[in-house]
């Protein structure tokens, strides 16, 4: 499903270069449940960016579906993602002048929609993440599990075929976490690939193999059983 | 799609609502104004237009290119006319008109009215329609005389009017007329505005000047045939003009009068009829033309005030934007077009834009009396619903919701996904669109205190320079409504004889200042002297007049009964001694009247302003002279008490004339009368000052808000290392300033030349002073200071350990 080839990324400033990304090299298989790990500066966040058509990498090849997406402009970045690609972040992202329905419905205002198949796969997608109860309330109103919760049914109620988590369950406690981890897992196994960035090993055991960055490239990949 | 876009609009304004309260607050300020300015200016500028010939309309006047440089009259002599419709087929209607008071009678009920004196074309060629009466031949009677609805309605009630004898008294003789026509009222929007009508013959002296073309009396306004160029109608006079106003022409020549480039000394010339209520030198149909300037200079403050409120929300949605830079990430990750992003945020503005509308109007209803009492304005709101302002008003908003609310979309949308994600909202460039923006709504504040301070300088100055008589203790009784000035005073004087606090008691022709009939008048007589032409301004006074007036005689005598000879003396100021140039002018004759009886100067007053400050004084002859009415009573009353004075002169006047208003006012007021355009204008310049101030210290203020926001950091990390609060304070406020500093030096010489100019329209001005511009900028710079303060104390002295944890 993906295969990226000596990608590179620099950040520069007027005096200094930082090489992000360094020649990487990696293949995710569809169905697939991937973990990224490595100290901070790695360059995990960078690569996640990337392989979720939010920056463009500065050389290298991206292929997506056995597509070169690495030169695609803006708009076709958006128009890819948004109908293949859902993100879950640490900080959840949700908006917080819409209620929860209105957040998971976004996605689908975005990709047209009609109105009443949005309000199915919204009530969908929240009875599956046991947070229908809540949905006329605003995230604030949720403990941060919830929140999550949320923002995980944002990220799927467009049926994606990939899933970029940035350590989700970062701002959560252990036992929110495992529930969130959980959920990802279920969405795996009906068939969904998952790409997640963790500072966790607890939380990397779920996945089907852990990336090891340093300084922009992969040091060593560890496959579960 | 749309409801949601609404929906999420309506959440973020109401979570940002003490800056959209902020934006809404300034639009809504602005556009009141912005209404209120525009609305004036429409009517400044849709004068006259119910007449549905108005385009073929024009008024004929004089010029004179005399050495002094060439002067205009529109006063033509009474042959004009007629000689003009005889010898030239393009005129196809042409129609003398004069003014005067008139009682009119009907049985008991008496009127002091309005009325014109025309030819039967006038009702031809203006639209003034007829309720009852044939147009084509209501005029065509002598004695027909045509009244307005209101008065037909004062004077007969419910009775019939058309056809009824009336009796009307013009220049004191009293005769018959028969009501040929009653005439819809006249709006208050026509330069031309009569209570009656009457055929021109009626006009005084009208036989005496049948053929008199050096006579000047009346205006007259041509219509010309459909299809008819009148580029032309101008070169064809030429030879009518040397046909007709020979003798005038030599006597130009003999003055000096240089030819034009045409050859020509004195011509005629055609100005268009649309036009009259702003040419001020032709001086209007009924006299008050108004200057352009006034209407255009509210044109240019109206544009100043909304692009200043428009800069505000330019600046505001920005600074707001940056709140929200989350927001956009997520939903461009969640897919969002930029289109789509554009519309959302468009629509917001377009709410904020739609609730100051409203709130703005609202203010505008409120404000509406205020500002017709201040601005003498008759505009009404009705007016808002012409087509015309409905279509201008419409393509306004649609400009201020672009201009104002597409900027801050674009940049919203343009924001890095990924940066905003991660948190790095804040913009780290000073934002040179900001500063830009501020910089020029500062230069248009501090132009506007800069002319507000000029302005009231020269008011100032025009009210309280000593004009070399007494304008305090003096009142003016305009002598109007068919009484016979003589006989007036003669009355008033016996009557007023016992008043003790009354000094003295004149007459003269001419007023002091404008008085409350509202009219000016001014005679001006040539004569040859030696081999030079003399011009004087000539003032028909009575005894006392000196006295009454308290201006200083230099030399010789006032008028006096007991000289016998007095009727043909004159009293000359020392302008005119200058002109006549001779040795020992006092006591010589002088051929006032191309005659042989000459007339002897008795006395020579000093120069006073007998005219308003915009002019020098000219040569003033005085004379007891009969030929010239008495139009007013000045009456002096010993100091103290002006009120019960006053009183008492009403009720003298009131008992000798019952039927006739009294509208006597002080000379002081009369004096203040002729600066109402200057006034106005100051009015207009303190308002608009004031209200660019608010609305940009409103924007500063939000943009102070943000900036604390953006650095909360930063004034963190300086108390931390040991900054003081008035360290911090003038940090964040020094930017400011500078460019607040910057605006005053781009002010500076745009409002010098402006006001430079506007002094030029004044014989007598102040000069600019440089504290001036200091002043006004001293004060910009305070009210920066003052306004930024609120959020740049708040922040100096917040406790930085809070500033930052939070990071």
């Amino acid at each position: 499903m993906i295969k990226i080839t000596n990608l590179e990324k620099f950040y520069r400033t007027e005096e200094v270069e930082t090489v992000a990304l360094n020649k990487l090299n990696i293949e995710i298989n569809r169905g697939e449940f991937v973990a990224i790990m490595g100290p901070s500066g790695c360059g995990k966040s960078t690569l996640l960016n990337i392989l979720g058509l939010l920056d463009d990498p500065d050389g290298g090849s991206y292929l997506f579906n056995d597509i070169e997406v690495a030169q695609f402009n803006e708009r076709k970045r958006a128009d890819l993602r948004k109908h293949n690609i859902g993100f879950v972040f640490q900080s959840f992202n949700l908006i917080d002048e819409l209620t929860v329905f209105e957040n998971v419905e976004l996605p689908l205002i975005y990709t047209g929609v009609s109105a009443t198949e949005r309000k199915e796969r919204v009530e969908e997608v929240l009875s599956k993440m046991q947070i229908m109860h809540r949905r006329n309330h605003y995230p604030q109103q949720l403990s941060g599990g919830q929140q999550q919760r949320v923002a995980i049914a944002r990220a799927v109620v467009n049926k994606p075929k990939l899933i970029l988590a940035d350590e989700p369950t970062g701002n959560l406690d252990s036992s929110n976490g495992n529930e969130v981890m959980e959920l990802l897992t279920d969405l795996n196994e009906q068939g969904t690939t998952i790409i997640m960035v963790t500072h966790s090993e607890h939380d990397a055991r779920y996945s089907h193999r852990i990336i090891r960055l340093l300084d922009g490239h992969t040091v060593v990949e560890n496959i579960m059983m | 799609m749309l409801k949601n876009y609404i929906k999420t609009a309506w959440r973020n304004l109401w979570k940002g609502r003490v800056f959209n309260l902020l934006n809404l607050v300034g639009l809504a300020v602005a556009i009141a104004c912005c209404t209120l300015i525009f609305l004036t200016v429409f009517y400044e500028f849709t004068y006259d237009r119910f007449h549905t010939k108005l385009d073929n309309i024009y008024q004929i006047y004089t010029v004179s290119n005399r050495a002094e440089g060439a002067e205009v009259t529109s006063s033509v002599p009474e042959p004009l006319t007629p000689a003009l419709k005889a010898e030239y087929p393009a005129v196809k209607y042409m129609t003398r008109s004069a003014d005067a008071g008139a009682l009119i009678k009907y049985g008991n009920k008496e009127l002091d009215e309005n009325l014109h004196f025309v030819d039967e074309d006038f009702l031809k060629m203006f639209t003034f329609p007829l309720i009852e009466g044939n147009k084509n031949n209501v005029l065509s009677g002598l004695n027909n005389v045509v009244i307005t609805q209101a008065t037909a309605k004062a004077l007969f009630g419910e009775e019939p009017a058309l056809n009824k004898t009336v009796l009307l008294n013009i220049n004191n003789v009293q005769q018959p007329f028969i009501v040929s026509g009653i005439l819809e009222d006249i709006s208050r929007h026509s330069s031309i505005e009569f209570d009656l009508l009457v055929r021109f013959e009626h006009y005084p002296n009208y036989a005496a000047n049948i053929n008199a073309w050096e006579n000047r009396t009346h205006i007259a306004m041509i219509e010309f045939n459909n299809g008819y160029d009148p580029a032309s109608f101008t070169s064809q006079l030429t030879p009518f003009v040397k046909k007709h106003f020979a003798p005038s022409i030599e006597i130009l020549k003999k003055d000096g009068a240089k030819p034009n480039e045409k050859g020509d000394i004195f011509w005629l010339d055609i100005a268009p009829f649309s036009n009259n209520h702003f040419a001020t030198n032709l001086g209007g149909v009924e006299g008050n033309p108004v200057n352009k300037t006034y209407p255009v200079s509210l044109i240019v403050i109206g544009c100043f005030i909304l692009i200043i409120a428009c800069i505000n929300f330019i600046n505001l949605s920005v600074a707001r934007g940056f709140t929200r830079s989350r927001e956009v990430g997520v939903r461009k990750t969640l897919g969002a077009s930029k289109g789509q992003l554009l519309i959302q945020f468009w629509i917001e503005t377009i709410m904020v834009c739609l609730a100051s509308m409203v709130v703005g109007l609202l203010l505008c209803m409120a404000l509406i009396n205020q500002f017709k009492a201040i601005f003498k304005s008759r505009i009404s709101l009705s007016m808002l619903l012409d087509p015309v302002t409905l279509f201008g008003i419409i393509i306004l908003f649609l400009l201020v919701t672009a201009i104002a609310g597409f900027y801050p979309a674009l940049m919203m949308v343009r924001y890095k996904t990924v940066a905003v994600l991660k948190g790095n909202t804040a913009s780290t460039k000073p934002g040179k669109l900001r500063n830009t923006l501020l910089v020029v709504q500062f230069s248009l504040s501090t132009l506007l205190i800069i002319c507000t301070i000029i302005t009231w300088q020269q008011i100032n100055y025009l009210q309280n320079k000593p004009l070399g008589y007494n304008k305090t203790e003096v009142l003016s009784i305009p002598v109007s409504g068919g009484l016979i000035g003589e006989k007036a005073l003669k009355l008033m004087r016996n009557e007023l004889k016992n008043h003790a606090e009354v000094a003295s008691v004149t007459g003269a022709y001419m007023n002091m200042g404008r008085g409350n009939d509202g009219s000016s008048r001014s005679s001006i007589l040539g004569f040859n002297f030696g081999d030079k032409e003399i011009r004087t301004h000539i003032q028909r006074v009575d005894y006392d007049y000196l006295k009454t007036l308290d201006i200083k005689l230099l030399e010789g005598r006032e008028f006096n009964p007991d000289f016998a000879g007095d009727s043909t003396a004159v009293i000359i100021n020392e302008t005119m001694a200058r002109q006549l140039g001779t040795k020992n002018v006092l006591g010589s004759f002088v051929p006032m009247y191309d005659s042989v009886a000459k007339v002897q100067v008795v006395g020579i007053v000093k120069d006073y302003n007998f005219r308003s400050l915009h002019e020098d004084i000219a040569p003033l002859t005085l004379t007891m002279d009969k030929h010239y009415e008495i139009n007013y009573i000045f009456v002096k009353v010993k100091p103290g008490n002006l009120v019960a004075s006053y009183d008492a002169i009403k009720k003298s006047w009131n008992r000798q004339y019952p039927n006739t208003e009294f509208e006597g006012s002080w000379i002081n007021e009369n004096t203040e009368r002729q600066y109402l355009n200057e006034r106005r204008l100051s009015g207009i310049f303190v308002s608009g000052a004031v209200i660019a101030i608010v609305i940009s210290c409103i924007g500063l203020l939000a943009i102070s808000i943000m900036i604390v926001l953006q650095r909360t950091k930063e004034i963190g990390i300086r108390k931390v290392l040991g900054s003081s609060v008035g360290g911090i304070v003038l940090l964040l406020s020094m930017d400011f300033v500078k460019l607040v500093l910057l605006a005053s030096v781009i002010a500076f010489p745009i409002a010098w030349w402006l006001m430079n100019n506007w002094l030029q329209s004044f014989a007598y001005r102040i000069t600019i002073q440089w504290w001036v511009f200091a002043l006004a900028t001293l004060l910009a710079i305070l009210l920066a200071f003052i306004t930024i303060s609120f959020q740049s104390v708040k922040a100096a002295l917040a406790n930085p350990v809070k500033s930052l944890r939070s990071e």
